[in-house]
């Protein structure tokens, strides 16, 4: 079915004519924003004529089409722009003045200062509620700390529901060594072997597998440690990464602070320095001042941007697909070619997070292993790791992963499975972890 | 004037009749037979000759002669006067007139030249088409009357014509140089007018390589006798004004004087030069003194009610040309054909010309006086017309660039001034507190350029700045390199057999966090990398358990591993003859790899390719899948692997 041209496809002609009639042109005074909110698989192009646009603080190229999907984002006119874009649907778009960019480029450069004056660049942590623009903010800082001088800033993302640069469950942390792909809610391609328009990046990912980190949070905090480590060894070996300093943005502080020693761990792990609370009150900033009870730590409010929206779980849902699916086949930039291996059931060795809410027995540090078969594996992501298979749960548990692979077909009656690898060749003989993501193409 | 005239005529007569002498063919007696009546014509107007013509046109009658001929010349003028395109049907009417009215000739010659002295600049052209259709067609006598001014023709016009019509002519003269069928492979005019203008145009040529050293010709007689008529009639129309004045009386006594000297004998040209000199100090004084009067005009009409003040006040463009015009025949006329740009007609009206001339130059003077006029430097009139000329052509195929190119580049300056003395260490309030972060900090707002237009050079693909120093230009240039490289490979490359290789890619595994510690950013974004450096990829043997990773010792197993890369790489196939398609199909990774030539082994290969139980893998990918599959034929694909390197 899908082999035949014009039944998976049918989008495609009707993309084509898109451009047509429905092109619409806008002009976005200086300092203004323009905000877009586009339903999932809304597919929106837009073309820079003249003038300073910025999305995400990435400056965008003149007479150069930029299409987006799904996405929810606002441009910003550093000076007056003129804009054309089209769209198959209606998205809604709104011009407005009120925009807090004038304090992050205050706090911009700040940090700048902080670079320049010392070999310690600036370890921020960015908090915030859930939808308060702490991820634009963590992506302005990143794109800003490039222009000046080629700073290479960490961006270090602790949400497990959003993948940056890998798929959703993973905490990551990036040097972001050139420009961020500003039409990707991944941030752009994590290493291919081919040529892609822009530098890939080259994360560090942590599985943490499931979807909230309440579900076990104490195989989160041994993530973040290991994160933390690994990304304060690679500033002793990287003068460069270590001068620019690092950007952590973090889950909704909801998640962060009814356990107060996850959050006291974040901070003393990444040793930051920084603290920039995204709100509109003063209200969390004195409360996370009363927790840390420091000197050492800057605490600063940034107020909100009014073009902040809040996202529903389906448009999560679209984005962690959208995640998935990048991992794997790229994006309408890339083209990506994964590979399917077949393997026995006693080639595979699964393991899984225990989550609080389905075994509240089971010690939440142990690892449990997993039957191979239909109903546990089908269209699963799994983790692979660099641990052999037969390795002890332990050493699965603290090792770094390899990437990622989707269950695309289990067989019971033979014993075999179908795996989704992103790199050609047989599947690597070692530890896997399950992770609560589903995906069916 | 026509004593001159009559002399240079006979001399050219005598010169014609001995010629034509020696070569005695019937065609030059006939021409000469109808060039006396005429020549009788013109030295006693009015007698016209009765004479019928004997071969061409039998056909017509003669009786009537004065009014028919009137008639016929009119006809001629007032077509002629329609010629103001390249007219092809107006051409060749006008020639057929002229062969079927050979009686005609004078007239019709005299009209032809009135037309191409007269016209405006731009139709010139078109009437030296008619002259060349009538000669190349009718030949003589048209030929003959037209020889007479031809050069001098040719030479005016030549010089106010644009530089398009230059070339023209130039192409037209060529073809009189050519020898001419119907005068028996003579050129079509005398030779003497043809040299003329043939050193004419070497001369001009000349003159338009070498326009910025463009030194004063040597002042010849009649140009200086131009000089005098114009400086008398400046002189006479001050004596209008003032009557009474005896100086003016005595300087115009002078200026005859001087200008029958001139016509009487042969000056040697340091005289001429001389004379120059002293015309030139005239003009000046002249000049001056209408100056002062016209500034004395002035202060009395500005006094007088608006409407004739009007007059006077400095109107732009319209009039500009007109004051360039007078100031640059003013500033240039002792050069020789300079008098030319003056219409004709101007001259023949002394007192009012110089009324409006006066005029002009007090527009002028005001125009000077607001640096309104570009007064052209002491330069030939010939450079002045096409420095004038080529600068209303910009102005007029001027196109303003864009808006947003204006704006781009004033922001581009601004900011660059305003970050010039920038130094973020020591710009205040920066430290990091509340404070800082919601205060309107005035330091950043100018920081914020470094941002944007500090580094002017934005690239075109991706928006990515860069500045204007060297270093920059460098990475700027590396930076567009590797936008070109990458779209190359992005776009894929024609292998020898023809197919294109695909630009097929797939995601790398993530590198074990005991390599990621130690990775550079420099491998990705390094424009001039080499391509797929090894560090890059994931070592999937590396150690598990990163708690306390020797790093030393993690080192030297990756260094083995490039070294057997490389080995691997340098593996090859030599392309099987029995095979079509020049290239292979990596039954791992299913990349299709074009065959190269191999000049040291004179063999077409694939490299990185080995050959396995008759399937072909690139020799990464098979150590690759050997290395990880131990548990299938690993004894099979190593040993075979081991083989392969030693040999």
């Amino acid at each position: 079915m899908a082999a035949l041209p014009g039944l998976a496809d049918s989008l495609t002609p009707l993309e084509d004519t898109s451009d047509g009639p429905k092109s619409q042109e806008v002009v976005i005074p200086a300092n203004h924003e323009w905000r877009v909110e586009s339903p999932p698989d809304t597919k929106l192009v837009i073309k820079v004529k003249s003038g300073i646009a910025e999305i995400f603080g990435i400056e965008l190229a003149l007479e150069q089409n930029y299409t987006f999907q799904g996405m929810n984002f606002a441009l910003f006119a550093v000076e007056m722009v003129e804009l054309q874009y089209s769209c198959l649907d209606f998205p809604k778009t709104t011009i407005s003045d009120d925009t807090n960019m004038k304090y992050i480029y205050n706090l911009h450069f700040s940090f700048e200062k902080m670079r320049i004056s010392s070999f310690d660049g600036p370890k921020v942590l960015i908090v915030g509620d859930s939808c308060s623009g702490k991820t634009s903010l963590a992506k302005i800082l990143c794109s800003y700390a490039l222009k000046i001088k080629s700073y290479q800033p960490v961006l270090v993302n602790l949400n497990p529901q959003e993948g940056v640069y890998s798929a959703p469950g993973c905490i990551s942390a990036t040097p972001i060594s050139d420009i961020i792909d500003v039409t990707t809610p991944t941030w752009g391609q994590s290493m291919t072997s081919g040529a892609t328009k822009l530098h890939c990046k080259q994360p560090i990912v942590k599985s943490f597998g499931l979807e909230n980190i309440s579900d076990n949070k104490h195989l989160y905090k041994t993530l973040v440690q290991d994160l933390g480590q690994v990304l304060l060894e690679r500033l002793q070996n990287d003068p460069v990464v270590r001068r620019s300093g690092f950007i952590i943005d973090t889950p909704p502080v909801s998640q962060l602070l009814d356990d107060l020693e996850l959050f006291k761990l974040i901070v003393k792990t990444f040793k930051v320095n920084a603290i920039v609370v995204c709100a509109t009150t003063d209200d969390l900033a004195i409360k996370i001042d009363e927790i840390l009870k420091t000197q050492t730590i800057t605490i600063v409010r940034l107020p909100q941007s009014s073009g902040v929206v809040a996202v529903d779980d389906v448009h999560k849902r679209f984005l962690q697909r959208n995640a998935i699916k990048e991992y794997f086949y790229g994006d309408h930039n890339v083209t990506l070619s994964p590979y399917v291996a077949g393997v026995d059931f006693d080639m595979v060795t699964v393991w899984q997070p225990p989550s609080i809410l389905e075994n509240h027995e089971s010690d939440p540090t142990d690892l449990l292993p997993v039957e191979v078969n239909s109903s546990n594996l089908q269209h699963a992501l799994i983790a692979i790791t660099y641990a052999p298979r037969r390795a002890s749960k332990d050493e699965v548990l603290h090792s770094p992963i390899l990437g990622f692979g989707l269950i695309m077909e289990v067989n019971d009656v033979r014993k075999k499975l179908r795996i989704l690898l992103p790199v050609p060749g047989n599947l690597p003989d070692k530890a896997m972890i399950l992770t609560a993501y589903r995906y069916l193409e | 004037m026509t004593w001159f005239l009559c002399r240079f005529l006979c001399r050219f007569l005598c010169r014609f009749v001995t010629c034509s002498q020696s070569r005695s063919t019937t065609r030059s007696t006939t021409q000469i037979y109808q060039f006396l009546p005429n020549l009788e014509m013109m030295s006693t107007p009015g007698t016209n000759t009765t004479q019928p013509p004997q071969h061409q046109h039998p056909s017509r009658t003669w009786i009537n002669m004065d009014s028919d001929h009137d008639k016929i010349v009119n006809d001629f003028c007032s077509i002629l006067d329609e010629l103001t395109a390249n007219s092809r049907p107006i051409i060749t009417t006008l020639t057929k007139m002229a062969e079927e009215n050979i009686s005609c000739a004078q007239p019709f010659v005299e009209a032809i030249e009135k037309r191409i002295e007269r016209c405006v600049p731009n139709q010139k052209l078109y009437a030296f088409y008619v002259l060349d259709s009538i000669c190349k067609n009718a030949g003589s006598p048209y030929t003959i009357y037209f020889s007479r001014n031809l050069t001098k023709l040719y030479k005016r016009t030549y010089l106010i014509v644009d530089n398009q019509t230059r070339t023209d002519l130039i192409k037209m003269f060529k073809t009189w140089m050519a020898p001419n069928m119907n005068a028996m492979g003579d050129p079509l005019f005398d030779k003497e007018s043809l040299d003329g203008i043939e050193q004419f145009l070497v001369k001009a040529s000349a003159l338009h390589q070498r326009h910025a050293q463009a030194t004063t010709p040597a002042p010849t007689v009649p140009s200086l006798l131009r000089e005098i008529d114009r400086l008398a009639l400046l002189t006479k129309g001050r004596l209008a004004q003032y009557p009474s004045d005896e100086k003016l009386n005595t300087k115009i006594i002078v200026l005859e004087q001087l200008k029958h000297e001139l016509q009487r004998e042969r000056m040697p040209i340091q005289a001429l030069q001389q004379v120059q000199v002293q015309l030139k100090k005239i003009f000046a004084q002249e000049q001056q003194t209408l100056l002062q009067q016209q500034q004395a005009q002035q202060k009395r009409s500005l006094s007088t009610p608006p409407p004739q003040a009007l007059e006077h006040t400095p109107v732009p463009r319209e009039s500009e040309p007109v004051s360039l015009f007078g100031s640059s025949t003013l500033s240039s006329s002792f050069f020789p054909n300079a008098s030319d740009i003056f219409p004709p007609s101007d001259t023949s009206i002394p007192k009012q010309a110089s009324a409006t001339t006066s005029k002009v130059q007090s527009l002028y003077d005001l125009l000077k006086k607001e640096d309104l006029i570009y007064e052209p430097p002491f330069e030939s009139v010939v450079t002045l017309d096409r420095k004038i000329g080529k600068t209303n052509e910009q102005e007029i195929q001027l196109e303003l660039p864009p808006l947003s190119l204006l704006q781009d580049i004033l922001g581009n300056v601004k900011s660059y001034f305003s970050t010039l003395n920038l130094d973020l260490i020591n710009t205040p309030n920066l430290q990091l507190c509340q404070q800082t972060v919601m205060q309107k900090n005035p330091a950043v707002i100018q920081l914020t350029n470094l941002l944007y237009r500090a580094k002017p050079n934005k690239c075109s693909s991706c928006g990515r700045r860069f500045g204007n120093s060297i270093e920059e230009k460098k990475l700027e240039s590396d930076h567009l390199d590797w936008h070109f490289r990458i779209n190359k490979r992005i776009k894929g490359t024609v292998g020898a057999s023809g197919a294109t290789s695909k630009n097929i890619q797939s995601r790398n595994w993530y590198l074990h966090d005991s390599q990621w510690v130690t990775f550079k950013d420099e491998e990705i974004v390094s424009t001039t990398r080499s391509e797929d450096a090894a560090s890059t990829f994931a070592n999937l043997n590396a150690q598990t358990v990163s708690k306390s990773v020797d790093y030393k010792s993690e080192n030297k197993p990756e260094l083995d591993v490039k070294i057997i890369e490389t080995k691997l790489r340098e593996k090859y196939v030599v392309v099987p003859e029995s095979t079509e398609d020049m290239s292979f199909q990596c039954s791992i990774c299913r990349e299709t790899t074009s065959a190269i030539y191999n000049e040291d082994l004179g063999e077409w290969i694939w490299q990185n390719c080995i050959e396995s139980e008759g399937k072909l893998y690139h020799a990464t990918c098979f150590c690759e899948a050997v290395k990880d599959v131990p548990q299938q034929s690993i004894n099979k694909g190593f040993e075979k692997l081991k083989g392969l390197l030693n040999n």
